[in-house]
């Protein structure tokens, strides 16, 4: 992949091996009376890996806006190529070679894979003028080079496809490979990993090794610590506007790294000490759908239950089963000994089954509704009061009650969840599904997008929930998340169950080898195509 | 990663209906349902009544495609950037009307090339107008231009005028009847294409050119499809708002004098109402009422079908009012199948 990236841009730039790609100076910034960023410095040098580490609401995003031209700063300087950058805009950010790949990797959802990769470089040479003619040929070899640089197909079919229609993961490449069509010097990444499983971490690595080798730098913005180890490279902490510290990822434990992020100190401990009564709550036989068969598995009363694979092993489509939403085609379920219908939503719920997605922005939560009635949305119905009409007063104090439960901190109930982090949001809902009293709770990647802080408040809550006798699932790709708080971890594998394991004293890397066993056999396939 | 998507395609492969896989092709192409409709029609009427076959009945139908075409062109480059726009009667009519009565009383020998020209320019104008409204106040457009177009409408029969033009001027009056062919039938009636359906084809080849090989295109897209990513990725929201209302702006200007030429009058009070029916004949063609998505091919699909249901049905002896039920059922048919997401 080294050849097929190009240069040009920079290497005419005479110092280029002394000077670093990008310097920022003593960047300040003020949002009213908050100050966002007080006086951050640090210099990005060419073909590195950083990682910008801290807790949601640090100012990492900010940084993020500034060096992108999404924001103007309100004092400081940005030295890009030993050259001070005034009133830096979008455009002109791109044009100095800085590429940005937001949370949402900022795709174009119905533009087809190969515009979404190649369109920014003639967008950025006709600086900004769209009253240029299309260059299709050249549209298509910029695409087809940087596609194949990360490893993606480059025939005509996958090319036109709108991105819309792809998979997440391979939705993130392009990403990246629009990086390396437009050149880019540096390319910061924000929070890249969070929907992704470690083959895919892995395959990340890859291609960030392969763009070092031309000169291009990396910048992670993330809180996964695990990640920023296995990646390697510079860390540079920060912490309520500052920057804390800079050093090697590799050399400090994480338990120093979440020091220096929180201020607190964190560890890696095992969340799970009680031990359950054995009891069998849940039991499912043979359940069976479009991406998922033969399932047959028993959760006992106040169990914590991990389940994990592979982003196509079917984890999400069994969980979405449990939860009555894509309902399974074969099988049944049980709880508590009789059989159970969940061929709905409501009636999962009413069976006592409480589901909490893993997108909680567009699945679960109502963003620009209270933290009240995201609360008490799920019981509604169990708070009618006089002539079939909601009680208010009740409906106040359940919120009240879950809320201060799960310590979620805000001033004001009535305040938009929008005012939470995500963290505080994640909170809400569990909260919502803790109001509907369930037996069996099932939490879909509980901590995606949740800072090392909010974690530890929310592995607590699922201890203290599962030591009153309530069964959790947790479905997650976080292996230690699942390592910390899990009595049994089973692992699924192309739609079957492939192995359960013990959680206590397990090695992350037997959980891997399971998730990933086989894959030869994938790899030998591909050759069909 | 690349066998997690082909992966998918194999499984897929193996796994789906017959059915399925037309309805995930016909998804990925919406207009060969509209093409397949208008097949069905024409056989169904054909079969009915033969003299649907006829050479003036095709004339008929091309000349009446002309002005909602030019409509429908402009109204699919607004939906594509993610808007809607029903001020475009109101400016077509603004438009006619002024032109038809400045070139009267003041140039009435003006040929029609500089009468198109001032026409779209006039029109053009206007559309911006609504651009800059969209972008500056960031209202939603379907709002803004209800709005401009009771302005706009308002304006033009309080202050310029309610009179009808009868007597147009010559040179509209002369391009209306130019013939660009004659076909004599078999008993000896002579229909006539007329040259000014060059117009739209002009219109269609520019449209489809601008969609699919300038960069204004691409940004169209970018920005119906998402907005917000399209202007970090550094697509200017301004320009192409203004753009794609000033251009539909210039295409019913330009509408706007086709249909006085082709009536030989200009009625202040014309074309009102049939903003909705135009709107539908672009998601006909397969157009996201949602933005970023369709096609000029696809666009001139749906205005046949929709003139060809409101032009030949009567030819087998349905009533006009069941027309519109049978349009209404097409439209439904059309936006439910192409509200099916093909599955990530």
């Amino acid at each position: 992949m080294p050849d097929s990236v190009t240069n040009e841009s920079r290497a005419g730039s005479a110092a280029e091996g002394t000077i670093p790609f990008l310097e920022v100076r003593d960047l300040q910034k003020r949002f009213g009376g908050v100050r966002a960023l007080k006086g951050v410095s640090f210099k990005i040098e060419r073909g590195r890996t950083y990682h910008l580490m801290g807790e949601n609401g640090c100012g990492k995003s900010t940084l993020i806006k500034i060096i992108s031209g999404a924001q103007p700063a309100d004092g400081g300087e940005l030295v890009i190529n030993g050259k001070t950058v005034d009133n830096l805009d979008p455009i002109g950010a791109l044009a100095a070679g800085i590429e940005t790949v937001y949370q949402d990797l900022s795709l174009l959802p119905n533009l087809s894979a190969e515009e979404n990769v190649a369109l920014t470089r003639q967008l950025v040479a006709a600086n900004g003028n769209l009253a240029r003619p299309l260059d299709r040929k050249a549209l298509r070899r910029t695409a087809v080079k940087a596609l194949s640089a990360v490893g993606l197909p480059t025939d005509p079919y996958f090319l036109s496809t709108p991105v819309e229609q792809l998979p997440i993961a391979t939705r993130q490449l392009i990403a990246i490979a629009r990086a390396i069509a437009s050149d880019a010097g540096l390319v910061i990444m924000d929070e890249p990993t969070t929907a992704l499983t470690r083959r895919e971490v892995d395959n990340l690595v890859r291609v960030v090794r392969g763009l070092h080798e031309n000169g291009v730098s990396v910048l992670f913005v993330t809180h996964k610590l695990d990640e920023c180890k296995a990646i390697g490279g510079t860390a540079i902490i920060m912490r309520d506007g500052q920057k804390i510290t800079e050093c090697d990822v590799t050399e400090h434990s994480k338990t120093q790294l979440g020091f220096w992020m929180t201020g607190k100190e964190l560890d890696d401990k095992r969340y799970r000490a009680t031990r359950h009564s054995g009891e069998r709550l849940l039991s499912v036989q043979e359940l069976g759908a479009r991406n998922f068969d033969g399932v047959s598995f028993d959760v006992a009363r106040g169990e914590v239950f991990g389940i994990t694979g592979l982003l196509d092993s079917g984890r999400n489509e069994l969980a979405l089963a449990l939860a009555g939403i894509s309902p399974a085609r074969r099988g049944g379920v049980s709880l508590a000994g009789s059989a159970v219908d969940l061929s709905s939503p409501a009636r999962a719920i009413d069976a006592g089954i409480g589901y909490v997605p893993e997108d909680r922005l567009s699945e679960g939560l109502f963003l620009e509704k209270s933290i009240r009635e995201n609360v008490v949305m799920a019981v509604l119905d169990r708070l009618r009061g006089a002539f079939g009409l909601l009680d208010g007063r009740r409906a106040r104090a359940l919120a009240q009650k879950t809320i201060d439960d799960l310590q979620v901190a805000t001033p004001d109930i009535d305040n938009p969840v929008t005012s939470l982090s995500g963290g505080n949001a994640q909170r809400v809902l569990i909260g919502r599904w803790l109001t509907i009293e369930p037996k069996l709770l099932i939490l879909h990647g509980p901590t995606v997008g949740v800072d090392v802080g909010s974690k530890d408040t929310i592995f607590r809550i699922i201890q203290r929930l599962a030591g009153e006798g309530m069964s959790v699932i947790i479905i997650s790709d976080d292996l230690p998340e699942l390592l910390q708080n899990c009595d049994r971890i089973m692992v699924m594998r192309k739609g079957r169950i492939a192995d359960t394991f013990e959680a206590e004293g397990l090695d992350e890397d037997v959980l891997y080898r399971s998730m990933t066993a086989e894959d030869n056999s994938t790899e030998n396939r591909r050759g069909d195509r | 990663m690349t066998d997690i998507t082909s992966d998918t395609a194999a499984s897929r492969a193996h796994t789906e209906s017959a059915f399925n896989r037309v309805t995930r092709w016909l998804v990925r192409h919406p207009p060969a349902v509209t093409a397949s409709l208008i097949v069905l029609v024409c056989i169904v009427v054909g079969s009915i009544n033969p003299d649907f076959w006829q050479m003036s009945n095709l004339f008929d139908m091309a000349r009446s495609t002309v002005v909602r075409g030019l409509f429908a062109l402009g109204v699919l480059v607004v939906l594509a950037a993610g808007g809607l726009d029903v001020s475009f009667t109101a400016i077509a009519a603004f438009v006619m009307y002024v032109i038809t009565m400045l070139v009267t009383n003041y140039a009435p020998d003006m040929p029609i090339l500089p009468i198109l020209l001032a026409a779209g320019l006039g029109g053009a104008v206007l559309g911006s107008a609504n651009g800059l409204l969209v972008s500056s106040l960031k209202a939603p457009s379907l709002i803004v231009t209800i709005g401009t177009q009771y302005v706009i409408r308002g304006f033009l029969l309080t202050f310029i005028g309610t009179a009808l033009f009868m007597n147009i001027p010559a040179a509209m009056d002369a391009f209306g009847k130019l013939a660009l062919f004659h076909h004599q039938s078999a008993n000896g009636a002579v229909s006539t294409m007329p040259v000014y359906v060059l117009v739209l084809a002009v219109a269609i080849v520019a449209t489809w050119l601008l969609l699919n090989r300038t960069l204004m295109g691409r940004a169209i897209y970018a920005v119906g499809g998402n907005a917000g990513i399209a202007e970090r990725l550094g697509y200017s929201l301004r320009k192409v708002h203004v753009f794609v209302f000033a251009y539909a702006g210039l295409l019913a200007g330009i509408a706007g004098i086709m249909h006085v030429a082709s009536n030989r009058l200009a009625n202040p009070f014309d074309l009102a109402g049939s903003e909705l029916e135009v709107i539908a004949a672009v998601v006909l063609g397969g157009a996201r009422i949602t933005g970023g998505s369709g096609t000029v091919l696809g666009t001139m699909l749906g205005v046949v079908l929709i003139t060809l249901v409101s032009n030949v049905l009567i030819l087998v002896g349905i009533p006009s009012t069941s027309q519109l039920a049978i349009l209404g059922l097409f439209i439904v048919g059309a936006g439910a199948l192409f509200s099916i997401k093909p599955r990530a």
